[in-house]
């Protein structure tokens, strides 16, 4: 199948990036680093340790996400790899969801490979990994698929520094829409009040994927609440993969 | 005359300039008809439109007006491409593969089974002699090997058309004469053949016909030796018992060179007024030696198509 084709052959290129072992890294430094904040707060260390494992897949899959994800297709034009990919009968769609796919795959791995990692660090320092540690890692990998769908996106629109910028800035905001909507009292019914409600509810809000302090506490997290966000986490990223393939479709490579 | 295979209508590409430069028409009306089992030569100088064209029939650009067809599908559809092997100017291709993985990726892009994959394989690599650099990365190839591989992977799938962007630039004599070997090939294999170029000498020796494109503007297509013969530059004419007065009577402009064994040599500079005096000459009992048309040499004729703003 040729959406397959695309997405193996953007795995193999990724796995040989050196980029991403720098960054598996300093992951691998955060988590055991962590140790390092757990004896300051004496009695706390699983948690912290819990907390900043946590973290550390978070940000360094983002970080891979956006590296890897802001140059994906922009590459392959500036290389112009591409003339002989979408001139076969193929649809470009195929191309955008196969390179997308690619990518998803080599998180998957990246996510895998730091939970565990993580989990076996927590064992051998005497914690046990519960139903919510878990939960909070299958999280932040729809996460990641969102960010990647974003920064897919974006490299079909923009050069890849700029796209990094977008997509980290829209990281951020995401994780704290909170802001666009807790105004003080007097913002009531102003038009800026209606302008960032519709902003709140158009941002990806990216704080649904994070239960980190719930697993870190080892509290219990509804499966309700859990697929919820995995749906929302879905839908929005099919919709950034749709918007990807439409704003290719037409474009002149 | 075969079966119309692409046809342009109209074809215009603007490209939207970048901040502050304006719009260019980089590809101006143009209309084409390319016949099953030609090989078409795509002339022109460097910034001429030629690869713009190409783009569009690979769908890779959007025209900004007129249309194209491969086999009567309009070239923005998914049919038209299942016609078209496209090799593109220095083709480009994934550094970290080796020409066998490569052309498995393109096989599986066609939509192949894995054994017809394994056939294309055995075929292209023969063909192409890539065999002896299966497992080699693309990474350390040369223009030559890379160009290779670029022929190899337009024809997976066996592809019934092929767009050709300047196949030859960039190789050495007899990487180039391996080209035109395969381009001769790939004819006798039954393929149609537009290929693009802008050197005249490649194209000459094996094009049935050339089309000649100038800022955008098709000026010229046609079949190599009508279009030279439509172009008589001058006519020889050696007329035997002339005397040297009738010769002064007659000849009305012609340049009489010299005397030879044969008799008298004029030049004259167009085909009637060359019939002229040969009637005139045999009106005076002289007699008709020789009549030879001195023919443009493509070359020439490329040039003045040019202009000389050079
Ligand atoms: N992406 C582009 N944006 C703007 N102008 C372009 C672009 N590509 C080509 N051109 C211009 O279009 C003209 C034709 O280019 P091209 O088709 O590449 O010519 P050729 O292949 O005959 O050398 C040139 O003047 C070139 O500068
Ligand atoms: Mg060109």
């Amino acid at each position: 199948m040729r959406i397959l084709a695309v997405a193996h052959n953007t795995f193999r290129e990724a796995i040989r990036d050196k980029i991403l072992y720098v960054l598996l890294f300093f992951a691998a430094v955060a988590i055991f680093g962590s140790k390092l904040l757990g004896w300051i707060s004496i009695g706390q260390d699983i948690k912290i340790i819990k907390d900043i494992s946590l973290a550390a897949v978070s940000v360094f899959g983002v970080l891979i996400a956006i590296f890897v994800g802001t140059s994906l297709i922009y590459k392959e034009v500036d290389k112009r790899t591409i003339y002989t990919i979408i001139c076969r009968p193929m649809h470009r769609f195929e191309f955008i969801l196969g390179k997308y796919l690619g990518l998803a795959y080599v998180l998957a791995l990246v996510t895998v490979v730091m939970a565990i990692t993580a989990m076996a660090y927590v064992t051998i320092l005497g914690g046990s990994i519960d139903r919510t540690f878990l939960m909070a890692v299958v999280l932040i990998y729809f996460e990641l698929l969102l960010v990647t769908a974003l920064a897919v996106l974006l490299s079909t629109l923009t050069s890849p520094i700029l796209g990094a910028i977008i997509v980290f800035s829209l990281y951020v905001t995401g994780h704290a829409t909170g802001i666009f909507v807790d105004l003080p009292a007097h913002f009531d019914d102003t038009f800026a009040k209606h302008m960032l409600e519709i902003v709140y509810y158009v941002l990806p809000n990216l704080s649904n994927f994070n239960i980190r302090a719930e697993a870190a506490n080892e509290l219990p997290v509804t499966g309700g609440y859990f697929l919820w966000a995995v749906f929302y986490g879905v839908f929005y990223t099919g919709m950034l993969l749709v918007v990807a393939s439409l704003t290719f479709e037409d474009k002149d490579v | 005359m075969g079966a119309e295979v692409i046809v342009t209508k109209d074809l215009t590409k603007i490209y939207s300039g970048h901040l502050g430069s304006g719009a260019v028409r980089s590809l101006d009306s143009l209309n084409l008809v390319i016949r099953e089992n030609e090989v078409f030569g795509f002339l022109g100088r460097n910034g001429a439109g030629k690869t713009t064209t190409i783009k569009i029939l690979c769908s890779l650009l959007r025209p900004t007006d007129g249309w194209a067809t491969v086999y009567g599908e309009n070239v923005r559809s998914r049919n038209a491409r299942r016609f078209i092997g496209f090799l593109p100017e220095n083709p480009y291709f994934y550094e970290y593969l080796t020409p066998k993985e490569t052309l498995d990726f393109y096989g599986r892009l066609n939509g192949l089974d894995a054994a017809a994959r394994a056939r294309e394989w055995d075929s292209l690599g023969e063909l192409l002699d890539l065999h002896r650099i299966a497992n080699q990365r693309v990474r350390g190839f040369s223009k030559g090997m890379r160009q290779r591989l670029g022929f190899a992977v337009a024809l997976v799938g066996d592809p019934e058309v092929l767009i050709l962007d300047e196949p030859m630039s960039g190789l050495d004599p007899l990487g180039r004469r391996n080209i035109r070997e395969l381009i001769l090939w790939m004819r006798d294999a039954g393929k149609t053949i537009f290929f693009s170029s802008h050197v005249l000498g490649d194209v000459e020796q094996i094009c049935d016909r050339v089309g000649i494109l100038v800022n955008g503007k098709l000026t010229t297509q046609g079949r190599i030796d009508e279009l030279l013969t439509q172009h008589v530059r001058q006519v020889e004419v050696i007329l035997a018992g002339l005397s040297e007065a009738d010769a002064k009577a007659i000849a009305n402009g012609a340049d009489h060179k010299r005397v030879s064994e044969a008799g008298r040599h004029f030049v004259v500079e167009d085909p009637q007024k060359a019939d002229a005096l040969v009637r005139a000459a045999q009106g005076r009992g002289a007699q008709l030696v020789e009549f030879t048309p001195i023919r443009e040499s493509l070359e020439d004729y490329f040039m003045r198509e040019q202009g000389d703003d050079s």
